[in-house]
């Protein structure tokens, strides 16, 4: 008993750093950011804070600009995720193959996601430029006329989409990779025995046996998808015709440039609340097919 | 492990600088005042406010003492203005400090600086469009201590190419209207066969609301209602339709692009640019381009020129205990001396009226067609508590209008945008 006491307290003692530092750096802003979104707080006014109750909230829902964000980011996620993850689950399909030059070609893939995502930004920036731009200038060699990109209302989130796909893939590519590798190798070796072509192989041994990573990752792309920012702040300043904003773009933009912070953190409970409930479907729906 | 150590450092260093704010104005003595500045002392501006300082510091020794703390804002105006809101939660704001022009109401509102009008001993020498900037509830809050303007650059070569006689080019006192503009455009976009004016259409930034609020005001149109209440039936009424209507064609017409190559005028791409008193210093890299600056063309409809302005500004912190000093200090930052120091060392615009006697004669051309053109037109923007909004949504409206197959309906699109400022205004 008094051992088992000494125990608990061990851990609690263990524990602690990682729970004030937590409860410092997350528990405590998100309980202030649920409060505030019950108030006015105004920026310049910190000492002057008024309970609204649902103000901030029914504004949000008659605001076209969030709704439009909103709209925006469930383009970016479902075009996104296909892609990135498609693209990771090839190279790690690559590399997993190539023995020589591997490393190589790890840090190659790799490399995009160590670089600061302001630094990928404004390369793609000078990249993609209309007239200027190396893209375009491959495109009119073969014979495309020059694509606006960016400044085009209805081709700026897909290009936003391409550039973060590329960006992110290499980090999902080693976890794949770790994924892959510890698939063990009897398990081909009996498929080999049953004759499977190259086809059956991936399908019936690789991917289920890579499940659990794949699950791993469409979650956490799934929620880095939805915190889209950098880039468009850079790229596009949320333009043309807000056809970039995202949801956590607005939220900054609200909260300290408008300077109404009650309003922005309104909106970041509303928007957690939509990752809240997509995330949970998502991990429904991959337990379900566990089953 | 690492981690945590990196942890526990940064905590130990954010209760460390908690702890140095706590000590940003000193209560010892009634006749020290610190002042902010926004800018680093290394920038030619930084200088001339040290400078500035010193000067202060020996006119009244013995009386006050000023000393300076340089804050520098990153490019899009965060650091600075992260400290002020910073001391503003734990009421550490120095005695005097700088703020941008367009915040002066939603600082005098939220009570953060004091009036100080009755400190300053030469008011009616300032510009109108800085007494305007500064003014909000007929108090004047901040004082700018330089202008800003903007005016259409035209590359002299080229015209001469088009066949354009450069004596015949408008000025200040004779300006252009739209019309003459876009049959300039049409001459020059015929001889070049590509757009041929840089007007910064893909700087989505407060620059969309700075350079083209004149061509509305022109027009005789308003983004909001003097008293800042209205926008609905002001920003959409047939004025700002015409305005737009304008600033559309230029882009449909080809004259203008939406996606401008960088330092295109500079390169000789374009003929024109529409450019700040900024470019000039720009220009000074690229002495092979001829250049001159001509004023903004003025609406058909009244003939009326109006440029735009503004700029940062000093101000007093309403908790400052020190007002006496305090207020002795911004005289002396907006006294002739003081204001043609700041023009000269950093290329920018005087914002008084004996300032420019003094230095009239000491800087370029194009500077003086700037300046000139400021006293005469300068025009502030709103002062509106919720500025930032209202800013962003008229950036929106520019922006989407030079879309013109999406927005071929100005109207609508008004009627749409005028609703947005009318919700952020209410």
């Amino acid at each position: 008993m008094n051992i088992k006491k000494k125990e608990n307290l061990a851990a609690y003692i263990f524990l602690a750093p990682a729970l004030i530092l937590l409860g410092l750096f997350l528990v405590y802003p998100s309980l202030l950011a649920i409060y505030y979104s019950f108030t006015d707080y105004y920026l310049l006014t910190p000492n002057d804070i008024n309970i609204v109750w649902l103000e901030n909230f029914i504004a949000i829902f008659k605001d076209p600009v969030f709704i439009q964000s909103l709209k925006n980011i469930a383009l970016f996620v479902v075009l996104v995720i296909p892609i990135q993850v498609g693209a990771a689950l090839g190279l790690a399909l690559l590399i997993n193959k190539q023995r020589k030059g591997n490393i190589f070609f790890k840090v190659a893939f790799f490399s995009p996601v160590v670089l600061s995502l302001v630094v990928i930004s404004v390369l793609w920036l000078y990249l993609l430029n209309p007239s200027e731009g190396l893209i375009n200038n491959i495109l009119l060699n073969v014979g495309i006329d020059p694509q606006p990109f960016l400044s085009s209302p209805t081709q700026a989130m897909v290009t936003i989409v391409f550039v973060s796909a590329w960006q992110g893939a290499g980090y999902q590519m080693l976890i794949f990779l770790a994924g892959l590798q510890n698939i063990p190798g009897e398990v081909y070796e009996a498929g080999k025995i049953d004759g499977v072509n190259k086809w059956q192989k991936f399908y019936y041994i690789t991917l289920p046996l890579l499940k659990p990573t794949s699950i791993l990752i469409m979650i956490t792309t799934l929620i880095s998808a939805f915190k889209l920012i950098i880039q468009p702040m850079v790229m596009t300043q949320g333009g043309p015709m807000n056809a970039t904003m995202t949801p956590v773009y607005y939220i900054y933009q609200s909260g300290f440039s408008d300077r109404m912070i009650g309003y922005a953190s309104a909106m970041t409970v509303i928007f957690g609340i939509v990752i809240g409930i997509v995330t949970l479907i998502q991990s429904r729906v991959s337990r379900e097919d566990d089953n | 492990m690492k981690k945590l150590s990196v942890l526990v450092g940064v905590v130990c260093a954010v209760l460390f600088l908690a702890a140095c704010g706590s000590g940003g104005s000193s209560e010892a003595n009634h006749n020290e005042i610190v002042v902010w500045f926004h800018t680093s002392l290394e920038t030619p501006e930084g200088e001339a406010m040290q400078n500035t300082i010193d000067r202060f510091n020996e006119e009244y020794e013995g009386e006050y003492t000023a000393t300076a703390e340089f804050v520098p804002r990153s490019g899009s105006g965060g650091g600075y203005e992260d400290k002020i809101n910073a001391a503003l939660t734990t009421d550490t704001l120095p005695d005097v400090l700088t703020l941008d022009g367009p915040n002066t109401a939603a600082y005098a509102e939220s009570g953060i600086i004091a009036p100080v009008d009755e400190y300053l001993t030469n008011k009616d020498d300032l510009l109108p469009s800085i007494i305007e900037q500064g003014t909000y509830d007929d108090q004047m809050y901040g004082v700018g201590f330089s202008e800003s303007g903007v005016g259409i650059f035209y590359n002299k070569q080229m015209f001469e190419q088009a066949g354009i006689d450069l004596e015949t080019l408008p000025t200040v006192d004779e300006p252009w209207d739209w019309d003459q503009f876009i049959e300039l455009n049409e001459t020059l976009h015929n001889e070049f066969d590509k757009p041929v004016i840089d007007m910064g259409f893909d700087d989505k930034s407060e620059w969309l609301m700075y350079a083209f609020t004149p061509f509305l005001w022109s027009q005789g149109g308003d983004v909001v209602s003097e008293d800042g209440t209205t926008a609905e039936g002001v920003l959409n009424d047939e004025n700002g339709v015409k305005a737009f209507t304008f600033i559309q064609d230029m882009v449909k017409n080809g004259y203008s692009t939406i996606t401008p190559v960088e330092k295109g005028f500079h390169t000789g791409e374009y003929a024109m640019k529409l450019g700040g008193s900024w470019t000039i210093a720009e220009l000074e890299e690229y002495p092979d381009i001829e250049y001159g600056v001509m004023p903004y063309p003025t609406s058909p409809d009244t003939g009326e020129l109006v440029s735009p302005s503004g700029s940062w500004q000093y101000a007093m912190s309403a908790s400052s205990e020190k007002q006496e000093a305090a207020g002795a200090l911004i005289d002396f930052m907006v006294s002739t001396e003081s204001l043609s120091e700041m023009s000269l060392a950093n290329s920018v615009l005087p914002a008084s009226y004996s300032a420019i006697d003094e230095i009239t004669d000491e800087v370029s051309d194009e500077m003086n067609v700037l300046i000139e053109q400021n006293a005469a037109s300068a025009q502030a923007r709103p002062l509106l508590p919720n500025y930032p909004q209202v800013s962003r949504i008229f950036q929106d409206t520019i922006s989407d209008t030079t879309y013109y197959e999406e927005n071929s309906d100005i109207q609508a699109l008004l009627d749409d945008k005028a609703a947005q400022i009318q919700s952020a205004l209410d």
